[in-house]
Formats: C-alpha cells, structure tokens, sequence
C-alpha cells in the first residue's frame, strides 16, 4: 500500500481550495495549476506549489491533460485529483494517468466510458436490477424505427444523446407530428456537441424530484452508500439548493434505493466516490437516471449529516486502503442543507455577472460552513463557472436548518457582483420549500414570488441619499485641501482614535 | 448648499441642515432626518434614524460621480449631479445615459460573435452582437428598425461592463 506524498489538483476555484484542505490534514503536499486567468486566485495562494498551464481558455489549460501530467511528473506528485468538472470524468486522461505512473483519484478508465454512455450505463443497471425509466436500451436507427418505439412508449417522450450531457441534444416530444423533426435535430446536436449522433429515447416523467445517492467503493469489493441528497431546487437545469436527508423520503424507500445504488455500483466494480442519480415521481417510483464518477458539488451536505470526510475517503481508497466502516455503522444525524451563491443576476434571466469583489464577509457561526474561494479585491475571470461559493448548514432538524439558512444568507455580504443571495433567501420562505412540497418545477411554479420587486421603502432610500452625499463630500474634502469646506468629517477613524485613548 | 442625487429613477435635493460630530440633521426633499451616520473610508455606513439601523456600503464606478449602493438584499444605481453635471445635462440637452440606440453590455464578457457590419441594415429583435460570460452566451438584439452606424469591438475581444458595443442609427 503506498502512501500518497502529493497531490496535484487539476481543477481551480472552490473544489481545488476544499480538496487541498484536507490534503494539509492528512501532511500531504498540494500541487495547484493555473490559467492566465488565475494567477491572483485562491487556489493558488493556498497551494504549497503552483505551476502555470497556459491560457485563460479551459481547453488550453484546465482541459491540456498533457500538460497537466507533465506538471505532475516535473514536480514529483504521486496522484492527480480531478474535483469535478474539467477532466474529472474524462477516462483518456485518467488513462494517461495510469500510463505516466500517476495515480487518478477516481474509478478506472473503462468504468468511466461505461457511465459516460448512457445507453451502456442503462443496459449495466438493467442486468444490476437497477429500475431505468423505460425506454429504449438501443440507439433509434431509422425515423421508422423511431415512430414505431415512441409509440410503444407513449408520448411524452425524452430524446436523449447517448454520450449527451448538460442538456445539450436532448428534446421533449409531446405530439406525434413533431417526432421525425425533433429526432433529426436532437441528432444532428449530438453529432455537432460530442461527435456522436446515437441518440435514445425515454419516457418523460413530469415535475419529478431529483434525488441522488452518495456511494464509495474501495478496492477490495467494499461498496457502501452514505443515503440520499435531495436535489430538486434547480435553474436552467443547474442545482441551486440540496438538502439531506430528503423531504420526500421514506424509511422504507431509502432502504431500497440505498441498496440499489449500492448494486449499481458493485455492478461496475465502483472504486472511490460516486452518485447514482435517480428521478423519483411522486408516487415514489424511482428510476435510474446517470452515474457521476466524480465527487459532486454537493459533498458537503453528506459530510456534514455523515461526519466523513468524503475528500479523504477517496484519497485513502486510491491508497488501496479497505472502506474502514460498513453500512450499518453509518446513521444521518440532523439535517443539513447547501445553497450555491453564484455571481449573477436572478432577475435578469440569471444572467452571469462576473467582475470585481469590493467587499465580502462570510457568514459564521453554529452549524454554518462555507466554502468559497474569492476574497476582497479579487477580480471573478468571465472564463469559468459562476458558482463563487457554497453556503452549507446543519441543524439538529429540517425547521432549525431552514431558520438557520435564512440567518446565514442574512449575514453573507458581497459587494461588487450581482448574486443570487437574496433569490435564495426568498427560496427559504416560500411555502412550497418550507413544508418540503416541492419538486424540479419549483422556481418555474414560484418564479412570481421569487422574483416580487421589493425594494426598500422611501425612508430606506432616502438613507441611501444621505450615504451618497456624505460619500461625495468626504471626496471633496480630499479633493480640495481647503480646511473643513465641509463639516462632515470621517466619523468612524475619529471614534476609533478616541476610544484607543479612553482605554488607556 | 443642496446637491441634487439620483437613485435609479428617483431624483431627490438633500441639504445638511446641522451637524455635531456624527449627529446629522439632513434635508431629503422635504422630509428632515436626524440620523447617527457612521462611515469609513471603504464605503461602509452605518445609520441610526430613530432606532433602527441601516447598513448600507457605496462602491464607486468607474466615473467618480456614480456608485453602486448595497442596502442588505438590494442595489441601486446612485449619480451624484452636482453644478457640473448638471451643467453638461442641460447643454446636451438630455441625460447623460447612453442613448437607447447604443448597445452595451451589461456585464464583462469576450465577444462571440458579430454578424452584421457596418452600414448593414437591421431589423428590430435581430441578434447583432453575441456575447459569452462564465460559459454562457447572451444574444444582444437590436432596439429599432436601422442602420448599423458603428462597432467598437471586435470577434474575440473582451469587454467591460457598461462599454458600448454597437450604435444603430
């Protein structure tokens, strides 16, 4: 068994930060890369080294696999954690791992082909016994064969790229008419975004939760899952909100679904972190949806009601040591739930709003976690993904969370960027939200109360006035040396200096 | 001596009328204000009016005379119109916002695509600039029926916010 001395991170932002801190827990040194982008981030000041990959574009630098290995040979590091996103479920580059003596923090190559093409993955979880939503286990040939299935099927359906992702060629079809169309352009989306143009079709499940299953395998055959992590809050098919455990579920249904992701992942020889994802409609029928090879975003919820440290699990996995609990020794305690702060604009369509942090004060507090990566002055490269920071917290029960959630977000202050901080404070006071009722509908059915424009009342504004004023004479006191033109004076150095007297 | 400012829409006249140390009594309009006013040099205020508390943080933009206020949950776009802007104002004979013609971007980004040139005629709601921020793309479409007059930027170019993009005559 060889002990892991360093590890290069071959991602950026929060994760890359999250990741290296439980590397300097475990006395393992951290290896960071960078873009031109990134010189000045977070990741790279935590960093014990850091070397430069290239251009600001992901593809020239987060996604030059070859450069990144020759990163890791040149400063002697023994594994490579990917994080998620970038190269995290690119099997050529954890291929190329293996071949340059490096170890990849993850499952094998071929484990990650077999997830990553869907329609493979649902032929592996059909021979598991893994319920899939039903559909088809072979790629539609021709626009017959596609009219004949879909008819089988039953309107609505779900066109889908075998080696699709991120919404990209996939189409709803509710009429009969729109089939032939709908499957040709489906294709040729495939064809252009992933150089495949095998696409499958699905039933469609209406307003389904989104729930998934935390698993870990090691590689000895030990397969546990640490349960479930509710999903459903969603925007442009992107989560902002998870929970643990899920509103929606049973004793019973987690028995089941737990021992079904747990079969799943036995059914490849699953070695590290994983999450089967599965549609749960509301009659509690669920239905395997894809397998993320990769740490999620979301860890931190199952951290949190688990007490393990997922980060470390992997890296004691890829060590070759055995999973050092089994199944009946995990239990959840409490409830914890995550929202994203991404830097955009909610009510503008959530448009991205990168630029520069002016100021930042990050909540604290019992049960509170954050884990962010932008500090004061740092400037948010328009490059990569807007997610600056995830809010986490923990509360012994769902009611004490969600209280707890609100006084959070109430304290988290960021100024310079739009944010969706406040979108996600309304979020906590609907009432769909707050009595667990909810499902991947839920800001399309809510979008009139999350998006009410109340702004602050005429006594607030005119405090703003008089804050502006005040501002725009201090500068006019700086600008023209003339003594005290104006008697408003900067109070707040003043009162400091007068107390540091009185003390002594 | 009275400044007018503006926030977002809202145009309103503010005067001090006293001061003792942090002890403001201020004029908004025609409302008059005792207020406690904290503040420091990085635009952090914190106001006392009858008890309750505000916490509100300016951040300058580019042109000294506009912020940007954040109250707790909200932002607002703040002008301060002094005897010189308002000097310039009248003299153009309108406000100094970018003429509804002109688009700009509302946010930084790099520049995707342009498919129209110079001198093209557009229609309104056509795409004519396309721009890309944290891996999405935002189609800005022309406001009016027109005449492509000019482009500041280039294919691949980065931009600021509030830069002007693309002025239709």
């Amino acid at each position: 068994m060889k002990k892991i001395q360093k590890i290069l991170i071959a991602n950026r932002g929060e994760i890359a930060i999250r990741i290296m801190r439980t590397c300097r827990e475990m006395g393992i040194s951290t290896v960071a890369v960078f873009s031109d982008a990134d010189r000045t981030s977070m990741h790279v000041r935590y960093a014990d080294e850091a070397y430069h990959i290239g251009p600001a574009a992901s593809s020239e630098s987060y996604l030059n696999a070859d450069k990144i290995i020759e990163v890791a040979k040149k400063s002697n590091s023994d594994a490579i954690h990917p994080g998620y996103g970038f190269l995290s479920e690119n099997a050529a580059f954890a291929k190329k791992c293996a071949e340059n003596g490096i170890k990849f923090i993850g499952p094998s190559p071929e484990v990650i082909n077999q997830m990553g093409n869907k329609i493979q993955a649902r032929l592996t979880m059909i021979a598991a016994g893994v319920p899939v939503v039903p559909g088809t286990t072979e790629s539609l040939t021709t626009e017959k064969d596609a009219i004949d299935t879909i008819r089988q099927i039953g309107l609505p359906v779900m066109v889908k790229a075998a080696a699709g992702g991120g919404g990209k060629g996939m189409r709803l079809i509710t009429e009969e008419k729109d089939i032939v169309s709908m499957v040709r352009s489906a294709r040729s989306e495939a064809k252009s975004s992933f150089g495949n143009d095998s696409v499958y079709v699905e039933k469609y499940i209406s307003s389904p939760h989104h729930i998934e299953f935390q698993v870990l395998g090691d590689q000895h055959g030990n397969t546990v899952h640490l349960f479930e992590r509710e999903c459903s809050v969603q925007r442009r098919h992107q989560k902002m909100i998870e929970e643990t455990p899920s509103p929606l579920m049973t004793p019973e249904l987690r028995l089941e679904m737990g021992k079904c992701a747990v079969n799943a992942a036995r059914a490849v020889n699953y070695e590290g972190a994983g999450t089967i994802e599965f549609l749960v409609d509301n009659s509690l029928n669920f239905y395997f949806l894809e397998m993320n090879t990769r740490l999620q975003v979301e860890h931190p919820i199952t951290e949190r009601i688990t007490g393990i440290d997922l980060v470390k699990q992997q890296i004691l996995i890829a060590e070759g040591h055995p999973i050092a609990f089994k199944q009946e020794d995990l239990r959840q305690s409490g409830h914890a739930i995550e929202c994203r702060i991404y830097a955009e604009d909610s009510e503008n369509n959530f448009m991205p709003n990168p630029g520069r942090i002016y100021n930042i004060t990050q909540p604290l507090g019992l049960g509170v976690r954050t884990d962010g990566y932008v500090y004061e002055g740092y400037e948010i490269p328009i490059h990569y993904d807007s997610m600056i920071s995830k809010l986490i917290v923990w509360a012994e029960n769902r009611e004490e969370a969600i209280e707890r959630m609100k006084r959070a977000l109430y304290e988290y202050k960021i100024t310079g960027v739009k944010t969706s901080i406040k979108f996600l404070e309304r979020i906590m006071e609907t009432e769909d939200f707050r009595s667990g009722n909810y499902d991947t509908n839920f800001i399309e059915k809510n979008k009139a109360i999350l998006l009410e424009q109340t702004k602050c009342e005429e006594n607030c504004e005119d405090m703003i006035i008089i804050a502006a004023y005040i501002e725009h004479l201090d500068r006019l006191n700086i600008a023209q040396t003339s003594k005290e033109m104006y008697t408003a004076q900067n109070r707040w150095k003043k009162f400091t200096y007068q107390k540091n007297f009185e003390r002594l | 001596m009275s400044i007018e400012i503006r926030l977002d829409k809202r145009i309103a006249s503010v005067q001090i009328l006293k001061q003792f140390e942090n002890l403001l009594e201020i004029k908004v309009d025609d409302k008059i204000y005792q207020v406690d006013l904290m503040h420091n040099d990085e635009g952090i205020f914190s106001i006392l009016n009858k008890g309750r508390s505000f916490n509100i943080e300016l951040v300058p933009q580019t042109n000294p005379k506009l912020y940007t206020a954040y109250t707790l949950y909200d932002n607002y776009d703040i002008e301060i119109i002094d005897a010189e802007s308002r000097y310039l104002r009248n003299r153009s004979g309108s406000t100094q916002l970018v003429s509804e013609n002109t688009i700009s971007s509302p946010m930084p980004g790099k520049v995707v695509k342009i498919p129209v040139s110079v001198g093209d005629e557009v229609k309104k709601g056509e795409t004519v600039i396309t721009i890309s921020a944290m891996k999405m793309e935002s189609e800005y479409k022309s406001p009016i029926d027109g005449k492509v007059m000019i482009i500041h930027v280039t294919e691949g170019s980065t931009v600021d916010a509030h830069q002007k993009l693309i002025e239709i005559e």
